[in-house]
């Protein structure tokens, strides 16, 4: 199978990937960038665990071959964590707000939630219940998930902003 | 009584330790293993459900690039040992005997033909497109009444019929005296859908065979490291120590990740043929497919029951569906008959079952696997109350066992210790219910229909002494040099946060913070065998590190005492630290501890200086949890969508470790139970295609289905002196489906429905009020 040469920015690096094109983003992304924190838990585009930020959108990258993202930008869980280790509000929340458990879903969740506050930051219950409707996990029943962005979308207020 | 301890950790909803790798995506998962020359596997999958193998033309897949290998089922069986697998292996389930991929015949859709390795798995999955099959179709056997029927074709010719276990009857009681004393009895066929775990990691394996050593290293996603070990080692005809199976973080099992699987021998094989590490992770769709179905059971039950409301007897006659290959659907009814009188007062039951092979996927554990007897008795309950014109309030007021009572099940097991009674009285004391009743009228005046339903159950969590062996649990703890207490546990966490609870309790137990101990697991070379299921981690992991951490403090008190010249009774560990009792400067930190020991001379020679404990716990006194469910449902009979209006948990799990997690793992098997009900199926047509292998097709419920869960626990009644942590995994799902059924079937009271099935999914709601005609 033909392959080719694409270049993409990961995590904010410029990167030069020979992929073919029926390579998937995600395979991309955990096996040539070692990324592995994107997680395939479908490949068909249901399940939300390989949810990326492609120039800033979620999306799912079991759906996206490498080569449509060639000239952008992509984040994944490993880019929005900062680099000292610590957590971001989102995931500080998810994590005192008991929102996984097994955690295999959760980098997914993560991105999409960084996403959907920076869209609206001041979401209603249902409207946080809607937009995490795209995600799925089987161990928590939600309730800590939901409660985490709502929290989240508390802290990331601007007046509440230290 | 206990010693009281200073518990600064043990009760508190300490944040996880897991949580940071997870959330910024350093969990190392299955699929993040990686070795030097690793190379991958596909499988091919039979497309028809039974059918004799006629050829295996490996030709073409084998000429394709990047292809290493490609092994059909004569190939494999060469370079393995016979036997089963997975769970069978625990249970030593075997006869009849069967190959790892098909040598004669194929018996479900998804059943293993042949195996590629290539240098990546898109290559691999190309090759085995190119693997040239051909098959003599057999008529399927796709429910239990055709393999019941003597017409039907063999889906193993070894076993002479299509019945894998019984039909065996067992009666407890004096079950003839008792029906001839009931005023009626009450008769109903209830049954519970197939359908699956689903944890959103599938499984998958890596395996690394040494050529030079002949030892085999094993990552995979499982349950327990040793079992991976023990299989792997008599599949492949190599000594158990040389085998080391290994797991870091596991995506979630529900009971379906027990032991080395047909898959992961089949890579090992490979593995030690080419002498490559074999990478093989199974894709959504071989998931939903062959990865193990669950819970496919119909039970003809009969009630001895009073004009009054009391229930006498019982007698049930269960059906199991274990579908193609053995595996639990062989023994779990014989969990289903020691458990289905519950927590109630039953004097007599008659108990057949029997278990059938059928070519679909194999009947694995999933969550409170014995489920079926709270479903079939807490439907039987609401169905008597209904045929006498009573509240089902008021059967289960009258027939619930109470504590002190000390009864035991007619079944043989000791009820000591049951909350049941107390978490139906709480249930109705946060419900006002004749003000819901009010609600329900005037809806259903205006065209809509609510619901309202309550179950109750128990689980051996892990069940008191009297009831048999608990199985004992070992652990391993040490003092590292910087005074870190290292715990080896037997358990292998997969979402239930034992590197936290059992951090908990060891730190409290030890002395020191919660960040200094951690938490070892997943690694056969080190690790006791075990394994983490049936709600027994909290009872048996916990007491575990209680007594264990105690043995090892008591260790280091004993060497301090000479280090400190102190009276050993005048010391304590406390933060780390050992504290002489009035003399505040001469603590020692652990870390001095160790250090002081390496120094020679330091000690009288006869001091113990080895800051090791090994330990077993045998699960002392034991107990139940439980605990009553409730349910309001809103059906909306135009589109016969349910929607969960509220629901409420009591419960009881003894002591709580972690209050976060403990009403985290209710409200997942809440969530589960809701699925099953209202979504999920795994679904066959009647030639044996399986009709649910996307997430489009089986469906998991999301974030707009489930609702908010109120979680209230009961006053923990202690039972034994020293642990009362109790598990809480499996509860919340084996009490759901019969709540919602329950509130389901009360909201459709105005039609005359009765609910003998688990799966509602809005065309089956829309058939019971008779809006559609029945498929």
């Amino acid at each position: 199978m033909a392959e080719r040469t694409i270049e993409l920015t990961v995590n904010g690096e410029a990167r030069t990937v020979v992929v073919e094109d029926r390579t998937t983003l995600a395979d991309a992304l955990r096996e040539q960038c070692h990324l592995t924190g994107t997680h395939l838990g479908c490949e068909h585009g249901v399940c939300g665990a390989c949810t990326v930020l492609l120039d800033g959108e979620a999306v799912r990258s079991c759906l996206l071959f490498a080569v449509q993202a060639a000239g952008s930008e992509v984040t994944t869980i490993e880019g929005l964590s900062p680099a000292d280790g610590s957590l971001t509000t989102v995931q500080e929340a998810f994590r005192e707000c008991h929102g996984l458990q097994c955690g295999f879903c959760t980098p997914g969740f993560v991105v999409s939630v960084t996403a959907f506050l920076a869209e609206n930051p001041t979401p209603t219950d249902e409207e946080i219940r809607e937009a995490l409707s795209g995600n799925l996990c089987r161990c928590t029943g939600y309730q800590g998930i939901i409660k985490a962005v709502r929290l989240a979308a508390e802290r990331l207020q601007p007046a509440n902003a230290t | 009584m206990a010693q009281v301890m200073a518990q600064r950790f043990t009760g508190t909803p300490v944040k996880r330790a897991e949580d940071p790798r997870i959330l910024t995506g350093r969990g190392r998962y299955v699929d993040d293993v990686t070795f030097p020359g690793m190379v991958h596997a596909a499988f091919v999958r039979s497309p028809l459900a039974h059918a004799r193998v006629v050829s295996v033309d490996t030709s073409a897949a084998k000429a394709a690039p990047g292809v290493l290998a490609v092994y059909t089922g004569p190939e494999m069986e060469a370079l393995i040992e016979p036997g089963p697998y997975g769970m069978a292996a625990m249970m030593n389930i075997w006869p009849p005997a069967h190959s790892l991929l098909a040598t004669d015949k194929v018996r479900l859709v998804g059943d293993l033909v042949a195996l590629v390795v290539a240098e990546t798995r898109y290559l691999a999955e190309d090759a085995a497109e190119l693997v040239e099959v051909e098959y003599d179709p057999l008529p399927a056997v796709m429910t239990a009444a055709q393999a019941l029927d003597p017409e039907s074709p063999l889906i193993f010719e070894d076993l002479g019929s299509n019945v894998l276990a019984g039909p065996k009857v067992t009666t407890y009681g004096d079950v003839d005296r008792v029906f001839a004393r009931a005023d009626r009895v009450v008769r109903a066929t209830i049954s519970q859908h197939r359908h699956q775990n689903v944890p959103m990691e599938t499984r998958g394996a890596v395996v690394d065979y040494r050529k030079d050593s002949g030892e085999v290293e094993i990552w995979s996603a499982n349950q327990g490291v040793a079992l991976v070990a023990t299989v792997l080692s008599a599949r492949l005809g190599i000594p158990r120590e040389k085998v080391r199976a290994r797991a870091a973080d596991v995506g979630g099992s529900f009971g379906l990740k027990i032991g080395a699987q047909r898959e992961e021998v089949a890579i090992a094989a490979a593995s030690r043929d080419l002498g490559r590490p074999v990478k093989w992770i199974e894709d959504r769709h071989e998931h939903l497919m062959a990865a193990g179905h669950a819970r496919e059971e119909t039970l003809e039950v009969e009630a001895a029951v009073t004009n009054d409301g009391d229930i006498l007897g019982l007698k049930v006659g269960i059906v199991v569906d274990a579908g193609a290959y053995p595996g639990l659907g062989g023994m779990v009814t014989n969990i289903i008959e020691g458990m289905v009188p519950g927590p109630y007062k039953i004097d007599a039951l008659s108990f057949s079952s029997t278990s059938v092979v059928t070519n679909k996927a194999t009947y694995v554990a999933y969550r409170g696997p014995w489920a079926a007897e709270t479903f079939v008795r807490e439907r039987l309950v609401d169905l008597v109350a209904r045929e006498l014109g009573k509240d089902p309030l008021e059967i289960r007021r009258r027939n619930l066992a109470r504590r002190e009572d000390n009864r035991q099940m007619v079944t043989g097991r000791s009820l000591a210790g049951i909350t049941a009674y107390e978490s139906l009285e709480e249930v109705l004391g946060r419900i006002d219910l004749p003000a819901f009743r009010a609600r329900q009228e005037t809806a259903r005046n205006e065209g809509r229909y609510l619901g309202f339903g309550v179950a109750t159950y128990i689980e051996p969590a892990p069940g008191t002494r009297a009831n048999g062996p608990l199985g004992a649990e070992q652990m391993r703890m040490e003092l590292a040099e910087d005074g870190t207490v290292l715990v080896y546990t037997a358990q292998m966490p997969h979402g239930q946060s034992h590197e936290t609870t059992l951090a908990q309790v060891v730190a409290d137990n030890m002395g020191v913070p919660f960040e200094g101990v951690r938490i070892l697991y997943g690694d056969s070379a080190v690790s006791p065998p075990g394994l983490t299921g049936g709600s027994r981690s909290a009872t048996m992991a916990g007491g575990a590190a209680l007594t264990t951490a105690r043995l090892l403090r008591d260790k280091v008190l004993d060497v301090a005492a000479h280090l400190l010249e102190a009276s050993r009774d005048d010391l304590r560990i406390e933060n780390g630290s050992v504290l002489v009792a009035g003399v505040p400067a001469r603590a020692m930190t652990l870390a001095e501890v160790v250090g002081a020991l390496r120094q020679p001379g330091r000690l009288p020679e006869d001091v113990d200086t080895e800051l090791k404990v090994e330990n077993v716990y045998d699960g002392g006194t034991g107990g139940w949890s439980g605990g009553t469910h409730c349910a309001i449902v809103e059906v909306d009979l135009e589109t016969g969508l349910v929607r969960i209006e509220r629901y409420l948990v009591v419960e009881d799990c003894g002591e709580v470790i972690n209050p976060a997690i403990v009403d985290g793992q209710i409200r997942g098997g809440v969530a589960q139970g809701i699925g099953a009900v209202l979504l999920e199926r795994s679904a066959y047509d009647a030639e044996g295609n399986y009709l649910s292998s996307t997430f489009m097709d089986y469906l998991l419920p999301t974030s707009m289905e489930i609702p908010s869960i109120e979680v209230v626990h009961l006053e923990p009644v202690p039972l034994d002196p020293v642990v009362n942590f109790r598990g809480v995994g499996e509860g919340g799902m084996i009490c759901t489906p019969a709540a919602v059924c329950n509130a389901i079937e009360d909201a459709l009271a105005p039609f005359g429905v009765r609910v003998l099935e688990q799966h509602l999914p809005p065309a089956r709601i829309l058939e019971l009020v008779g809006v559609i005609e029945p498929e």
